[in-house]
């Protein structure tokens, strides 16, 4: 039972991640981009394949080190940015709406299709596993008790990430963004470099989303095709969209109704329908009913986004109070004249 | 009066249809000038291919001394020159004091990494200088009351005038303003007169598109006229009655000031 | 030039269901402004909607018609339900688009619980191939393009010779205006969309049929690949969309004897990307869309 809640936890909490480092894109910036599961991806398979040596036949993969896990998930991360840059160099430039969607949803398809037929590159359906306990034999953690301290290691680095999402989402950074996404052609009238501004958070956020991979490969330890599709991202999506798009807080509330509570309230379907691929499936439909209800009626969520708000009355200091007033979220169709 | 924006032979053409056509003219700084035409002219164009948000067929745009085109928007703007659109561009889901925190454009605060790590106490004094300033300002527009709203909840004229003060936050060089009175309460053009007027004191030239001449007439120093994409005339506004060919390009109907109930 | 006349057979069945797809995509985007995402589950629907009649021993007459039905059926489930909705709102193009999005998940999943998650195949008995001229095809090959040409001939009677079919040019062309004049933009879009779903359904079964196998991920997988002809030729232009298709068609067969076909999907991509970014309304003159300058 313990396990249970530890693992499910877990989970969670990468998600959560991976959810964060979508908000950058979506919710701060914008972009409704459907390649995002494509830089976890990248980060999971990185992660591996820099930590579980060289490969035995008959599996294949690239490189095949032994490096330490943090190193690796550097690594890994900085891959996942360097793969956004490129797609994000192209879709940016031009792109936006159903169009840029579209082209985002060509690219991660084309990396699945890779990860999956080119076996050299990932060892192809197959794909990678071994990564057992992640720094376990540094901090002399024995088998049983792993679990807590990888759910606590996943903790410490989401606490980091919100840590760092919210000083930039308050942050003339992230307020300029913003600004991005409310309406592009007056953010340009006042200076703004649309596309090296869009392009900066579309790598952070797929760096945010490579971190997520390289945490969830440590906690598989193992990563196929099967373990991500492009409809992952979806989910992702009705997450942020459900908790709060663009709001820190919101995320994670997503997170923790979409992907934990979900899991929770779906756990004793198998049984019922005496179908084993019953209870994921269910689990999409009201993934995708939630998606479109919340986007007719919710679009900005259960926990929308902060304005700053002004709190001197006389309007005569200096100091502003960033305050809780909140009345509705971000606008959902923007930046296409 | 020294010129801060030439214009020389811009051309223009979409498919078939030659938008702009050796369109030439002066702005001098320190002044209101107005540009005016019958619809298609070639107005918005002209704007669009001075502010960067379209590249002319041939020709240049001497800004201060430099040609700016072919520049991209966010560049010629950071040269000091500002542009508003013909519907108002608020950004709705940002507050209204956010809307003019953000019309200055600040390189160094808005970087990624200054921004992780916090502001320093020098940059925090500047912030509340900022706030400090932005609250003047809209305390001077009448939109005070209203710096926590939501700036997509706001009235048309409202939304205008917050463009105006994002302007005055801004303090560029040039402001292009694109049909400004469009779809606003005339009511409020006495105000939005003032505003405009306070521009030029404020160390701003003005370039004002419009099709309401009676606002022309009473803020302008300067009008430039168009049609059919080439510029028939440039001279102050009570000479234009006189000009026949301004005249027959709007078909006669010149209203006044006077004439308009304000 | 045998080899390549054989090839150019081959994808010419290919490009017959791609047109059908687009020409059906086009037309849901043609009336609403809508890219649907669940067009693709349009297909799927249909062909297990004829693999339900052939499983109780229909022929393949009754099985077309029977993904036709199903196809139309879900398609005006969808517009109705959910895409009009969003449209008489006043909801623009990409909220709706993440909605359709939803949809398509929704419909996978339900195939998913229905039929299971595994490949299903049809029960068709193969003929051997015939010769014909320099090509060399199946009679379900054969059947499959003949199809897709009466399909398409009867479609251009329909827009240009019919009533119904200048309500239909009227309300893609403007919807308000055409609501002005009288017409019930709503329920013309929705027959529209029947219409799409008809011919979508139906190309979803000559697609398990050209195949072999199908499964409820199917449609979405051929769904880029019907993107890519849809953007090719314009989005919202039937006639461009139509050459589109082929051309696209052809190009991946010939492409795809080069590189394992699974790598299609791939190249499909790399042709929609190239076009959205070289040309974004579409390699041919009057497309609509345009995109930020």
């Amino acid at each position: 039972m313990i396990d249970y809640l530890v693992s499910i936890l877990t989970e969670g909490v990468i998600f959560a991640i991976m959810a964060l480092g979508l908000n950058v894109i979506w919710g701060w910036s914008g972009d409704f981009d459907l390649a995002y599961y494509g830089y976890v991806a990248l980060g999971a398979y990185m992660t591996l394949v820099l930590t579980i040596g060289p490969p035995t036949q008959p599996t294949t993969y690239i490189l095949g080190l032994t490096l330490p896990f943090p190193i690796a998930v550097i690594i890994a991360i900085i891959s996942s940015m360097l793969l956004a840059l490129i797609v994000g160099a192209i879709a940016l430039r031009h792109l936006r709406g159903i169009y840029f969607s579209i082209v985002t949803l060509g690219a991660v398809y084309v990396l699945y299709i890779f990860a999956g037929q080119f076996v050299p590159l990932f060892n192809g359906y197959n794909g990678l596993s071994g990564l057992f306990d992640p720094m376990g034999d540094f901090f002399h953690i024995d088998f049983a008790s792993y679990g807590f301290y990888y759910l606590g290691l996943c903790a410490v680095v989401l606490i980091a990430v919100v840590i760092m999402v919210t000083r930039l989402n308050t942050s003339r950074f992230g307020l300029a963004l913003r600004s991005l996404r409310e309406d592009e052609r007056a953010a340009a009238a006042f200076g703004r470099n649309i596309y090296v501004t869009k392009l900066k958070a579309y790598v952070l956020g797929a760096g945010i989303g490579g971190l997520g991979g390289a945490l969830f490969a440590g906690y598989l330890s193992a990563f196929n095709p099967s373990a991500w599709s492009p409809v992952e991202t979806i989910i992702l999506y009705a997450a942020i969209l459900v908790g709060g798009r663009g709001s820190t807080r919101g995320v994670v509330l997503g997170v923790a109704v979409m992907v934990m509570g979900l899991q929770e309230a779906t756990r004793y379907l198998p049984e019922v329908a005496n179908q084993p691929s019953f209870a994921p499936a269910f689990r999409l439909i009201l993934t995708g009913i939630v998606l479109v209800l919340f986007i007719r009626f919710r679009p900005q969520g259960i926990l929308p986004e902060r304005r700053l708000r002004d709190e001197d009355p006389a309007g005569k200091s200096g100091a502003a109070a960033v305050a809780e007033k909140v009345v509705t979220g971000p606008s959902l169709d923007t930046g296409v004249a | 009066m020294t010129a801060l924006l030439e214009v020389q032979d811009l051309h223009k053409h979409f498919g078939g249809v030659q938008a702009v056509n050796a369109c030439s003219f002066t702005a001098a700084e320190g002044q209101i000038t107005g540009l005016i035409g019958p619809n298609g002219a070639g107005k918005s164009t002209a704007i669009d291919l001075i502010s960067g948000f379209k590249i002319p067929d041939t020709g240049t745009v001497v800004f201060e001394g430099k040609q700016v085109q072919g520049k991209p928007p966010y560049a010629i703007s950071r040269m000091g020159m500002i542009r508003t659109f013909q519907t108002p561009r608020e950004w709705p889901a940002l507050s209204v004091l956010e809307n003019l925190i953000l019309a200055c454009y600040e390189p160094r605060r808005e970087g990624f990494w200054l921004s992780l790590r916090g502001p320093t106490r020098a940059e925090k004094e500047r912030a509340s200088e900022q706030l400090i300033r932005a609250r003047a300002i809209l305390e001077e527009f009448g939109l005070l009351s209203l710096r926590n709203e939501r700036a997509g909840n706001l009235s048309g004229g409202q939304k205008r005038l917050l463009e105006f003060g994002r302007i005055r936050m801004a303090e560029p060089r040039l402001v292009i303003l694109d049909e400004p009175m469009g779809g606003v309460n005339p009511v409020l053009g006495e105000r939005m007169a003032t505003a405009v007027l306070g521009f030029v004191g404020a160390g701003t030239s003005v370039i004002i598109v419009e099709h309401n001449l009676p606002f022309i007439e009473r803020v302008t120093d300067q009008v430039v006229v168009m049609a059919e994409g080439r510029v028939i005339a440039e001279a102050p506004f009570e000479q234009l009655r006189g000009n026949q060919a301004v005249v027959d390009a709007y078909l006669g109907e010149m209203p006044t000031y006077d004439d308009a109930d304000n | 030039m045998h080899q390549a006349l054989l090839t150019l057979g081959f994808a010419l069945v290919g490009a017959s269901i791609l047109a059908l797809s687009a020409l059906a995509f086009t037309l849901e985007y043609s009336v609403t402004n809508v890219a649907n995402l669940s067009h693709g589950e349009i297909l799927t629907v249909g062909a297990y909607c004829a693999y339900l009649v052939q499983q109780h021993g229909g022929g393949v007459i009754l099985s077309g018609l029977a993904a036709a039905a199903g196809g139309g059926a879900l398609a005006l489930a969808v517009h109705n339900g959910v895409v009009d909705r969003f449209v008489r709102k006043g909801i623009g193009g990409l909220p709706t688009f993440i909605a359709t999005l939803g949809v398509s998940l929704v419909i996978q999943n339900v195939l998913v619980i229905i039929f299971g998650a595994a490949n299903l195949g049809y029960s068709v008995p193969q003929s051997p191939p015939r010769t014909v001229g320099p090509f060399l095809w199946t009679d379900t090959e054969i059947q499959i393009m003949v199809s897709a040409v009466v399909i398409t001939a009867l479609l251009y009677v329909i827009i240009q010779h019919t009533r119904f079919g200048k309500s239909l040019r009227a309300v893609s062309q403007n919807r308000s205006l055409a609501r002005v004049s009288g017409i019930k933009a709503n329920r013309v879009a929705a027959l529209t969309w029947v219409l799409a779903g008809l011919i979508g359904g139906y190309a979803g079964f000559i697609l398990a049929e050209s195949i072999g196998t199908f499964s409820p991920y199917s449609g979405f997988g051929f769904f880029l690949i019907t993107l890519t002809a849809a953007v090719a030729g314009g989005l919202g232009k039937a006639v461009g969309t139509l050459v589109g298709g082929i051309i696209v068609g052809i190009a991946l067969e010939f492409f795809g004897g080069y590189l394992s076909p699974s790598y299609n999907l791939a190249f499909a991509f790399a042709i929609l990307s190239l076009v959205i970014l070289v040309r974004p309304r579409g390699l041919f003159v009057g497309g609509r869309r345009s995109i930020f300058e």
